[in-house]
């Protein structure tokens, strides 16, 4: 229908020239801003659902890939693609970022800056995710980081200044390391900036230029603490409770539900593709990090009684299970064994991202519900609510139960598949990652308890308990289909992210046994 | 043996093929109804008002018509089958012979000709995986009269994912077992949604006033909630017969977990009530302990097998298959030195892979096994996992007779029989000390339980303990059997007790009781007939008695059987035998104590009624068939273990045993043979009715005539009787062990964040902050210093230069003519040549 420059390019722009026009809004009609920044987001969402359409199952490799020469001085191209790794995560960008222009209305101050820097964000955002070149992808990544800054700190609560610049230092942080990786890429790499090209140089496909095992690694670790900070995992994690407690809930729904996933999308993107040798190398280090984080995560989030607070953590330990899945990369004598579990494991932790994008957004939205009203998030002063909003509090076991990994809806299957994956790596640690099951159901049901049951509300506030508006029910039902959907019909994922994960297990899998494998393995590779 | 009303023609075999998909076809649509049921029913309001029963009979008629379609599926399959499984004389006779001859066919012509080039593009793309042609075990390829009955029939509904060569998907799997499982759960759910309409009745009103309820108000009131309660009773149906037709290891976890959560909703019915929000809780995090098992048993079967399938799909060999091989003598393949475990292929053959027999370590498959059993010790509430089922009784008493005795918690029995073929003789081995540590501890509970439904909530574990021991002793039928006749007995039980609750104002202790039989006939005589069961009573001599007389007579056999080939093993069969006379003793004692003698509290015995004809209905259904499943339906043949029940049930199984087997393991166990059980059965059933006989009369001497003062014993082992009135302790211990701790560590995970984590974080933030300062005055004094002194020399330059600036044009041109002549001369000077 569209041409993929046209397609691409809208995806990723429209957003932000979407903003343009709010300049001249009148500041007092906020409603109109809101509807505009909810009918630009739509929009978005549409062309993604598009380029869902127009996906190939087939295919492994980049789709609908273009690269246009931007600064030809430094070989920095404008390239854009899209694969089954990538293609969920714009989708769901889409879904989360329309989601949270619908639950901006809680906003109320500075209406038109909020929204101008909220279109923005979704610009920085796609443009992570469709990025094929390396220097395009950190100019968006850092694009993001400042609206987000800026979202959190002056929309936030009462210590946002504080949540802010830990979030803006933590990222910065992770930022410029990325950006040392990016440079010795650039240099060892023959002085380019395609992830492709350096992919295949990674891998050995390229006459040209070679990255040595040396530099894998520190480009590697680089690479790693960069994008774990954003995941974020243990111990680069404490930024993200007080982001998410000072942040408003549509900011909280957008930074759980998509930037959290671009730690996870950097890992397998660019540093996985970019330094198989590091990958392997940390592959024991990454899969232990990720099993403490689900149960580290788990037994912090039981401990809080601020709700935001709680599903912060909840999300700490949710991520864990996507290190998990991503780095079960098992080698014995040089040769990479049990690849499909490996496939299983990347194919789980991507679908894990999706899940908790969607579960997790839904947390958020439900504590945002519940703010709103009552202005406050201690879980000690609650209770009672499914007697005064039974239907958001239906909705919100729905959501919540998607979190403790409940079957038939999303959160299983990204739990599950991964553990399930991690025997084959490991059983001592996919036993301790199994246990995080106990630990999930033991504090989301706790909360549930605290907040949803009991006979009466014992908060402040409690004529302020209103029941669910037309809007807040559309979002939390867009939600809950999701979750359902995702859960029964899993392969509507797994099957676009098949090939694209297959190849890239293969690739990697490859690069070992020709590079570091032992010299029987290399014939037999060559023989092939 | 000749069934006259089934086998009046002897017919073909039908297309086995044709056979599945029908059968398929019906189960599904009993399966999905209820589904559909939960979501219309969750939105009643929306369509019907607050005081409408019209939920209720939606449920109704959801479940009803999902037991019609699993009764016709039942009758279908067995006239498809000619009943075959109500003919077989000796145990595996049969099957045996239609194995050995037809082993080596069976696969090759599963696929019709037609099929074939479907088959041939599957072979192209396996992972379309679409084999919706069903597959269908031990199928004779002929037909004729002497063809064999396809033991089961399995399919695949959908494809949840696949990664290469690993699939999972959604898949059916129908044996005789699924159809009884099914016909069973779809009618005692039936009865209690039915029983349930009078039960809830309350429920239908604006302004329910919860007397358990205080707030800062006073009482507490509420709308009622009449249809949510038919909703979450729907959902556990779909989620329960889900579970049944799971044609897959990992597809049972699935309705494993929901219906833990539709247990969950339904303890926790009253969310209001601190005590049973608590109990839900507890229900779903023990059974989430029991999961963290069956996950890491599902780990390793996925990893060493690559599959989760029970059945072989195509080609592609089937956990069983698998694990047991094809050689029809049950025994797995194990290697020489006993380590490995060799895996089979469709044709017997072992797999291989890169050249090497498959296999997987012996220790690894008891690991597998255990932690599968691990998953069945949580859902049936065995120890050490027990404490949550009493505590579930927070539900509304119909919940409590269908999820809490009959089906739900029936499912980890009915895994644990599913799995039987991969479990190695030392799981077999733990299961049945685990069930006779159980049937033993909760028995004694319930000796000293004065909540009418405590005491059946303790005797349900116990006989789920009976349950598990006979699938440890290999009495793999007799486990089953006893499923489905406690099944019958204990919801009758149950929903006897909600009858007398409902009866009496929502009293529940039985010291406030006594004399109901003449208040409340009916409820007080079918409970006597579900208590006789229970209880193991027959006529001697003519070994007539009610279902649980044949079915505990079967476990006992068995596991005297058992004991007898192991003698080391002796426990396991005293144990079952003394509480079988427990057991007598103290459902005698509850029933004594609430409908015998005088009444101990006449404001309840005035008050209390008899329930309206929708709930003694189901009572008198169900009495009825607590009584006579067992029997045989006509005179020729014996009940118990040669009746229809137990025939059906037996058809199923996937292990022989017609000989004895030692187990190569660590434990050396024999399991014994349907001879050797066959041998000892009148033995055993003489002990277990002379228990179950001395039980009921002690029993009649303290509470029916009193001639034994039970406070008397009480005092004379007061330790003891505190002991089992605290229930061993096990909550206190859990207490101590699990929940404390948990909140310690996770205090000690916040705060080293807040602490230690920020603490850095804060430290090098403060570190910044003084070095920039420092950075600060140095730029200000010495940097800042430099910078105004180069600016001060400038601009004393400046000025001494403005003389130059003369604003003349000549003057310039000539200076820039000079100036290039300058730059000329540097760089003809400097530049390499």
């Amino acid at each position: 229908m569209f041409s993929s420059e046209f397609l691409l390019g809208a995806i990723v722009f429209l957003p932000a020239l979407w903003a343009i026009p709010l300049i001249w809004f009148d500041g007092q009609n906020k409603d109109s801003m809101r509807y505009w920044t909810v009918l630009g987001t739509s929009l978005t969402f549409v062309l993604t659902l598009q380029l869902w359409a127009s996906f190939d199952l087939a295919q492994g490799g980049m789709q609908h890939s273009f690269s246009k020469p931007w600064i030809p001085g430094w070989n920095v191209n404008y390239a854009l693609g899209v694969d089954g790794i990538s293609l969920p995560l714009v989708v769901l960008t889409g879904l989360v970022t329309v989601l949270a222009a619908l639950a901006s209305w809680s906003i109320d101050k500075h209406v038109k800056g909020y929204m101008m820097l909220f279109l923005l964000l979704e610009t920085g955002m796609m443009g992570v995710f469709l990025s094929l070149d390396f220097f395009l992808f950190y100019v968006f990544w850092e694009v993001m980081l400042l609206p987000m800054y800026f979202l959190i700190g002056i929309w936030g609560g009462p210590r946002r200044e504080y949540a802010a610049i830990k979030f803006f230092l933590y990222t910065l942080a992770g930022g410029v390391l990325m950006l040392i990786a990016m440079l010795m890429f650039y240099f060892y790499g023959g002085k380019t900036f395609d992830l492709q090209e350096l992919a295949r140089i990674a891998a050995g496909q390229s006459s040209t230029a070679r990255f040595s095992e040396t530099m894998q690694l520190t480009a590697f670790i680089m690479l790693f603490i960069g994008f774990a900070i954003k995941l974020p995992s243990f111990p680069f994690h404490t930024w993200l409770p007080d982001a998410h407690v000072e942040a408003p809930t549509p900011i909280s729904m957008i930074l759980a539900g998509v930037l959290l996933k671009m730690g996870g999308y950097g890992i397998i993107r660019i540093a996985m593709p970019l330094c198989p040798y590091g990958a392997q190398y940390a592959a024991y280090f990454m899969v232990a990090l990720g099993v403490f984080s689900i149960i580290y995560g788990a037994f912090a989030a039981m401990a809080q009684t601020d709700f935001k607070r709680l599903v912060a953590y909840s999300s700490v330990s949710h991520m864990g299970y996507v290190l998990l899945g991503l780095a079960v990369w098992k080698i014995t004598d040089g040769k990479t064994t049990g690849g499909e579990y490996w496939n299983m494991g990347i194919s789980a932790a991507m679908f894990q991202m999706i899940a908790h994008g969607i579960s997790s957004t839904g947390m958020f939205f439900m504590v945002g519900v519940l703010y709103d009203r009552v202005h406050h998030r201690d879980l000690n002063k609650f209770g009672g609510i499914a007697q005064l909003m039974p239907e958001y509090s239906g909705l919100a076991a729905v959501i919540f139960f998607a979190g403790l990994g409940l079957p038939g809806l999303c959160g299983f299957i990204g739990e599950i598949f991964t553990v399930l994956a991690c025997w084959n790596f490991s059983p001592l640690l996919a036993i301790i990652a199994a246990a995080g099951v106990i630990l999930t159901a033991g504090y989301i049901l706790w909360t549930m308890q605290r907040v949803y049951l009991g006979p009466e509300y014992k908060g402040p506030h409690p004529e302020a308990i209103t029941p669910f508006t037309a809007r807040e029910k559309s979002v939390a039902y867009t939600l809950v289909v999701f979750a359902v959907l995702l859960g029964v019909f899993p392969n509507l994922l797994f099957s676009r992210m098949d090939n694209s994960v297959t190849k890239l297990v293969q690739s990697m899998s490859r690069t070992y046994d020709t590079h570091h494998g032992a010299g029987a393995t290399v014939q037999t590779t060559q023989v092939r | 043996m000749d069934f006259d009303l089934f086998s009046v023609v002897q017919r073909s075999i039908m297309d086995p093929q044709s056979t599945g998909e029908v059968l398929r076809t019906l189960l599904t649509v009993a399966w999905l109804l209820p589904l559909c049921g939960f979501v219309a029913e969750i939105y009643w309001l929306r369509w019907s008002h607050r005081l409408s029963k019209s939920a209720a009979y939606s449920a109704v008629a959801c479940i009803g018509i999902g037991f019609l379609c699993s009764a016709s599926a039942l009758v279908y399959w067995g006239v498809q089958t000619n009943w075959q499984a109500l003919q077989a004389t000796e145990h595996g006779e049969h099957g045996e012979h239609a194995e050995h001859e037809h082993a080596e066919h069976e696969h090759a012509e599963l696929h019709q000709p037609a099929d074939a080039a479907k088959a041939e593009a599957a072979a192209h793309a396996v992972d379309k995986h679409e084999h919706q042609q069903a597959a269908v075990g031990e199928e004779h390829p002929h037909e004729g009269n002497h063809a064999v009955a396809p033991k089961f029939y399995s399919g695949s509904f959908y494809k949840l994912a696949q990664f290469g060569s690993l699939i999972v998907s959604l898949d059916w799997y129908i044996d005789s077992l699924t159809l009884v499982m099914f016909t069973m759960v779809t009618f005692i759910a039936t009865c209690i949604h039915l029983f349930a309409i009078g039960y809830m009745k309350d429920e239908l009103t604006e302004e329910y006033e919860d007397h358990q309820v205080h707030t800062s108000h006073g009482h507490f009131t509420r709308p009622g909630r009449f249809h949510r309660f038919f909703a979450y009773l729907s959902l556990f149906c779909f989620s329960m017969l889900g579970l049944v037709l799971a044609g897959n290891i990992f597809q049972v976890f699935i309705f494993w977990e929901l219906v833990g959560i539709s247990s969950y909703l339904l303890i926790g019915f009253y969310i209001e009530r601190k005590s049973a929000s608590t109990a839900a809780n507890k229900a779903f995090i023990m059974n989430r302990v029991g999961d963290f098992g069956f996950l890491i048993g599902l780990m390793i079967l996925w990893t060493w097998c690559g599959t989760f399938q029970f059945a072989d799909v195509g080609a592609e060999p089937g956990l069983f298959t698998m694990i047991r091989g094809d050689n029809g003598n049950g025994v797995m393949d194990v290697s020489e030195d006993g380590q490995q475990v060799f895996l089979h292929d469709t044709h017997g053959h072992r797999l291989e892979t890169d050249g090497k027999p498959s296999s997987i370590g012996y220790l690894l498959l008891i690991a597998a096994g255990c932690g599968i059993f691990a998953g069945c010790i949580g859902k049936s509430a065995q120890f050490p996992l027990q404490t949550w089922l009493p505590d579930a009784m927070e539900g509304p008493t119909p919940v409590s007779a269908l999820v809490h005795s009959a089906t739900m918690v029936a499912a980890g029995v009915y895994l644990a029989a599913r799995f039987y073929p991969v479990f190695t003789p030392e799981v077999l081995l733990v299961i049945a000390y685990i069930g006779c540590i159980t049937l033993f501890v909760a028995a004694t509970i319930a000796l000293v339980a004065t909540d009418i439904k405590r005491v059946l909530a303790y005797s349900t574990i116990s006989q789920l303990g009976y349950m598990m021991l006979a699938i440890g002793v290999a009495g793999w039928g007799a486990g089953l059997f006893h499923l489905v006749t406690h099944a019958f007995f204990k919801s009758l039980m149950f929903l006897c007790s909600g009858s007398v609750i409902a009866g009496c104002h929502h009293v529940q202790e039985m010291p406030q009781m006594g004399g109901l039989r003449r208040k409340m006939p009916i409820t007080a005589y079918t409970m006597l007939v579900g208590v006789i069961a229970i209880s193991g009573l027959a006529l001697p001599i003519v070994n007539i008695g009610f279902s649980g007389f044949y079915s505990k007579d079967a476990i006992v056999a068995s596991a005297l059987a058992y004991s007898n080939a192991n003698s080391v093993h002796m426990l396991l069969f005293v144990t079952p035998l003394v509480t079988a006379g427990i057991t007598a003793f103290y459902m005698f004692r509850l029933w004594f104590l609430t409908f015998y003698g005088e009444p101990r509290d006449q404001h309840v015995y005035d008050h209390c009624h008899e329930s309206p004809l929708v709930m003694t209905g189901p009572l008198m259904a169900l009495s009825v068939l607590a009584a006579t499943c067992a029997w045989s339906w006509c005179l020729t043949s014996g009940s118990g273990e040669e009746g229809p029940l137990y025939r059906l049930i037996s058809f199923s199984a996937t292990v022989p045993a017609d000989a004895a087997i030692t187990s190569v393991g660590p434990a050396h166990v024999t399991l014994p043979s349907h001879h050797d059980v066959h041998d000892v059965h009148g033995q055993a059933g003489v002990l277990a009715l002379l228990a179950a006989v001395a039980g009921s009369v002690f029993a009649y001497l303290m509470y029916g005539v009193r001639i034994i003062n039970p406070a008397d014993i009480r005092r004379q082992f007061p330790g003891t009787y505190d002991f089992l009135v605290d229930k061993w302790r096990f909550d206190v211990l859990y207490d101590a062990m699990f929940v404390r701790p948990v909140h310690i560590v996770s205090a000690w995970c916040a705060g080293f964040d807040k602490k230690v984590l920020d603490g850095i974080l804060h430290a090098s933030a403060s570190i910044t902050m003084v070095v920039s300062r420092w950075d600060r005055l140095f730029d200000e004094n010495m940097v800042d210093g430099l910078v105004n002194m180069v600016g001060n020399v400038t601009r004393s330059i400046g000025y001494s230069l403005r003389v130059v600036q003369t604003g003349r044009l000549r003057q310039y041109v000539m200076w820039i003519a000079v100036g290039v002549v300058v730059l000329f001369g540097v760089l003809f000077t400097s530049m390499p040549r």
